[in-house]
């Protein structure tokens, strides 16, 4: 019983590391540039056929192949933002919608057709490695997501709170006209915030797919309960999105491990519409009241 | 130093500023005065790149800025103390300062500009490392200033610092918008509050509906009819 417990501990906070890692990107995007980005999940997808290319293919350590996926991705990130949000951004809202929708069908479809549908196994030198305590096992990849999971965060968290470029993206999120007015440029810091968002996606599709399966659907089963975790960190909020992503990655691996896999999903959005009635800026939504 | 000739700016179809000229000297401060949507705020926002121009030209120091955008616009020395303080509520009073001097290369004398900022408001002194949000409508006028002023502009725009303010704390702006004034700064203030902008300007425009109305040396316009009648409430 225990050891069950623990064992669905440790899933959930793979699990929830895969959210965060995901969330971060979108809840950042959002808060920054205004985007709800639908596309997003599928830079996480993206990002573990990449690494499967770097890690399988061409051999390389999993820890390089991972630091290049996500600086693939980070390439591809900005792309996104000079070829699609930056030409929207001063069109209607419902345009940016359907055109980060766009990317979504466009990029699955394209993965569909490069790297085939069949899902790809994705091994690596941690894999087949377990780390046995008190009886419980795991495998190191399951324990790597985890620490890299909470190194990015630190490290995002480091860029965020004491960097120039951090700075600057906080107050572009907190007010642009002001932000613009300090001499910020705008362009300059929508293509960091992507490069980063899609960065951490990266991460996640790498770290994940070879503890499940890389397929291009991937990005489109994880999608949903990413914006669930958006919205329950409160929109724009990353620390909120971290804890969000945690909760919910917990919660969903504690009811599939005691009650029944077949409710995880009902016990996520039940949690997410829970929260939405009871607090509708989210769990960690800012409800103190600003002085203008 | 600034030169303002037939500026207009649009809003879709609607002509918020209609060719305006507009001149100002080193040294001086200008008020802008005028009702509620006569394009005060829409010909700030127009002079420093927040809104593009439909028309006419901008000159800063010899050089043509019409079209800058922001970053340049700041960089080149004009910094805009923008309507409703606008301050980053999230940010510590000092990250908010910080960020007024995003453009400036030389970070390592910002201390100077602290200094000096904190010697203006020392209450911001107090609140350094408080979150800006948290700050009272006074205080949150004053940093937005310190924060304009961190830039190291040559040309100060102050777009109605009054508003909202208890009236000693109005007087108190007003005196500090006069020291800085005296320092070297130029100014260009924007006030609904004509009778004090007019008493600590050198010289003052009235705009009505997007154009200027009215000009001339502040002396002049507290005692012109048209003004006191629908600006002084005489």
């Amino acid at each position: 019983m225990f050891q069950e417990f623990v064992q669905q501990i440790v899933n959930g906070l793979v699990l929830g590391s895969t959210y965060a890692l995901i969330a971060l990107g979108l809840t950042m995007i959002y808060g920054i540039l205004g985007i709800v980005n639908w596309a997003h999940s599928e830079l996480y997808m993206l990002g573990a056929f990449v690494g499967v290319f770097l890690v399988v293919h061409l051999k390389l350590p999993f820890l390089l192949g991972l630091v290049l996926a996500m600086l693939v991705m980070a390439l591809f990130g900005m792309a996104m933002d000079l070829l699609v949000f930056r030409p929207l951004r001063s069109a209607p809202e419902m345009n940016m919608i359907i055109g980060t929708l766009g990317i979504s069908i466009f990029l699955v479809q394209a993965a569909v057709i490069v790297f085939s549908p069949n899902p790809v196994r994705f091994p690596t030198e941690f894999s087949d490695a377990y780390l046995s305590f008190m009886g419980i096992s795991i495998t190191l990849q399951r324990l790597m997501v985890f620490c890299v999971t909470l190194v990015l965060i630190a490290l995002l968290n480091y860029i965020i709170k004491y960097t120039t470029v951090g700075k600057a993206m906080r107050a572009c999120e907190q007010n642009r006209d002001a932000a613009k007015l300090m001499g910020i440029d705008i362009n300059r810091i929508s293509l960091i915030t992507c490069a980063i968002g899609a960065a951490l996606a990266a991460a996640a599709g790498t770290l994940v797919g070879p503890i499940f399966l890389v397929s291009p659907q991937m990005g489109l089963a994880a999608i949903s309960k990413v914006f669930a975790v958006v919205i329950l960190g409160g929109m724009g909020n990353v620390p909120g999105a971290i804890w969000a992503a945690f909760i919910l990655g917990l919660a969903e691996s504690l009811t599939a491990g005691f009650i029944s896999s077949y409710y995880k999903d009902v016990v996520t959005f039940c949690i997410l519409i829970t929260v939405l009635i009871i607090k509708p800026a989210g769990l960690f939504g800012r409800s103190q009241i600003e002085k203008v | 130093m600034l030169k303002i000739r037939d500026l207009s700016v649009h809003y879709g179809k609607i002509k918020a500023v209609r060719q305006i000229d507009m001149d100002i000297a080193q040294g001086e401060i200008v008020s802008l005065i005028g009702a509620n949507g006569a394009g005060k705020s829409t010909t700030l926002r127009a002079l420093s790149g927040l809104v593009k121009a439909a028309g006419g030209s901008v000159e800063f120091e010899g050089k043509d800025i019409t079209g800058w955008n922001a970053k340049s616009i700041v960089e080149a020395g004009i910094s805009h103390c923008p309507e409703g303080r606008q301050i980053f509520p999230r940010m510590t009073v000092m990250e908010n300062l910080e960020l007024g001097a995003y453009t400036r290369k030389d970070t390592k004398n910002l201390s100077v500009e602290y200094d000096r900022i904190f010697e203006y408001f020392p209450v911001l002194a107090q609140r350094r490392s408080q979150m800006g949000g948290t700050l009272s409508g006074g205080e949150q006028q004053m940093l937005a200033i310190g924060r304009a002023l961190m830039s190291k502009p040559k040309l100060l725009l102050l777009d109605e610092p009054s508003l909202g303010l208890a009236p000693l704390l109005v007087e108190k702006i007003f005196e500090i918008i006069q020291n800085i004034n005296r320092e070297g700064m130029t100014v260009l203030l924007i006030e609904q509050n004509a009778w004090q902008a007019l008493n600590i300007a050198n010289r003052g425009y009235v705009m009505e509906t997007g154009s200027v109305a009215v000009t001339g040396a502040a002396s002049e316009l507290l005692h012109n009819d048209h003004v006191r009648r629908a600006y002084l409430g005489e």
